[in-house]
């Protein structure tokens, strides 16, 4: 994958005079700077740098190519309740195509289109959100009367770097769940099968939070390279851990405590919602720690008391049963993990190494059962439970 | 002789909406207006568990 972007306008020195004008103080800027900064897992010193890439005058153009989409991926990005960074975005690119926020219609709209991609051949983000519809020759999504299938081809083969906002252009999302009647594809599997060697960044959710796609715009235009991408094309930043693991309802599940039904006593007192369906476990995305529109603490599915249906892990979001109960993939640790405090005077030592290896090991077979006899517990206590039955 | 004024997109407004307009001397005749996108939710939720069938339905519009 071409990870370098030479195509992009210089970005260096310029001072951030439009900023300014707007309001936002150079101290309130370098705040957010270094919270995107950090949220990305940067160093700190990087959120001057993003700075400075940000209020350069050259503004980089984006199209954004609006597919089989709600709009939602939109909203979220313009709702994300920041007050200068919603300012801050229509003043960083320069968005000459959008359109639902293009002023402009008709022949107007599509001439500001057409005029961008030639004057920024090669240079130019696009943006796509939406998945795309190849069946029956890709009739059901067409602008001014082109299928999107060939305007992706046209547009994704001249951008700099393609950025799938949403599930929808990241995996199919939505529209591509069974039957899929339209052949919903995704953005990645058009380029593969059209030989189109554009790079892209999926940045999967429906919708998705707007800080992650803010926060991969930021990182192109300082770095001029792609972030850190995991095997499905996601930023490490964001994608990298399970939501299950940062859940601020874990402890709850490591103690074997959920909520069994909807209203019942446990969902009351905020317990675990493994059993409710929850694909916390099997979905990689930093909703607990990022939360959204800036509400506050708890602002995201779980705080708010429902499960994870896994809106933006492939094949789990709209592909697995909402109350199916999730697949685990890592494990509650056991009670005979090895102790985190070492005894005086002693450090860890090749044997007691390897000993703790060939504990984890059975702690993974320990684990499984512990699993299972969750179920056992809650049967116990007199409750119904269809997952019980198997264990 | 009429003529055929077409305006896709339409924008500001959410989804793919396409404007067609037959103009016959300075007045318009006949008008058409079409979605330009279709995803076959109904297709999708029919047969589908009522209890989750609010997750394909609530995307109809992210407005």
């Amino acid at each position: 994958m071409k990870d370098g972007f030479e195509g992009l306008p210089d970005l260096s020195g310029g001072p951030g005079e439009r900023l300014l004008a707007r309001g936002v103080s150079r101290r309130d800027f370098l705040k957010v700077c270094t919270g995107i900064a950090a949220a990305m897992g940067l160093p700190l010193g990087m959120g001057a740098q993003i700075a400075e890439a940000v209020t350069n005058p050259k503004r980089p153009p984006v199209i954004w190519l609006s597919a089989q989409e709600c709009t939602g991926c939109t909203e979220s990005l313009l709702r994300t309740n920041h007050p200068t960074l919603e300012k801050l975005i229509l003043e960083l690119i320069s968005l000459d195509y959008h359109e639902t926020l293009n002023a402009g219609a008709g022949k107007q709209c599509e001439e500001a289109l057409k005029k961008s991609m030639q004057e920024n051949k090669g240079k130019y983000i696009l943006v796509v959100d939406g998945s795309i519809p190849v069946k029956d020759g890709g009739i059901y999504c067409k602008i001014g009367g082109k299928t999107v299938l060939s305007l992706l081809e046209e547009q994704g083969s001249q951008a700099a770097a393609v950025i799938a906002i949403g599930s929808c252009s990241s995996w199919g999302g939505m529209p591509s769940a069974y039957p899929n009647p339209t052949g919903a594809t995704p953005v990645h599997a058009i380029f593969k099968e059209k030989g189109i060697k554009t790079p892209v960044v999926n940045i999967p959710g429906c919708p998705p939070n707007g800080y992650n796609f803010l926060s991969t715009v930021l990182y192109l235009l300082t770095f001029k390279k792609l972030p850190q991408l995991d095997e499905e094309g996601r930023p490490k930043f964001a994608y990298g851990r399970l939501i299950h693991d940062n859940c601020e309802r874990r402890p709850h599940f490591d103690a074997g405590r959920f909520a069994l039904e909807f209203g019942d006593d446990g969902h009351r007192k905020g317990y675990c919602l493994y059993k409710l369906g929850c694909k916390g476990p099997e979905t990689y995305n930093n909703c607990p720690t990022l939360l959204y529109n800036d509400a506050g603490s708890q602002a995201w599915p779980v705080g708010t008391g429902h499960p994870c249906f896994g809106c933006s892990e492939n094949k789990v979001g709209f592909n697995i049963p909402l109350h199916t109960p999730a697949v685990l993939k890592d494990v509650t640790p056991p009670v005979n993990f090895p102790g985190i405090v070492e005894d005086k005077g002693k450090g860890v030592t090749v044997a007691g190494a390897a000993i703790a290896a060939g504990v984890a090991g059975a702690a993974i077979g320990v684990a499984a059962a512990t699993s299972k006899n969750l179920g056992k517990k809650d049967k116990d206590k007199g409750k119904s439970d269809p997952e019980s039955k198997e264990s | 002789m009429s003529k055929r004024i077409v305006i896709d997109p339409i924008t500001r407004i959410e989804g793919h909406l396409r404007i067609d307009c037959e103009v016959d001397g300075g007045k318009v005749v006949n008008a058409w207006s079409s979605g330009q996108m279709w995803r076959g939710i109904e297709l999708i939720v029919k047969d589908r568990d009522p209890r989750e069938v609010w997750l394909f339905t609530q995307r109809f519009c992210g407005v």
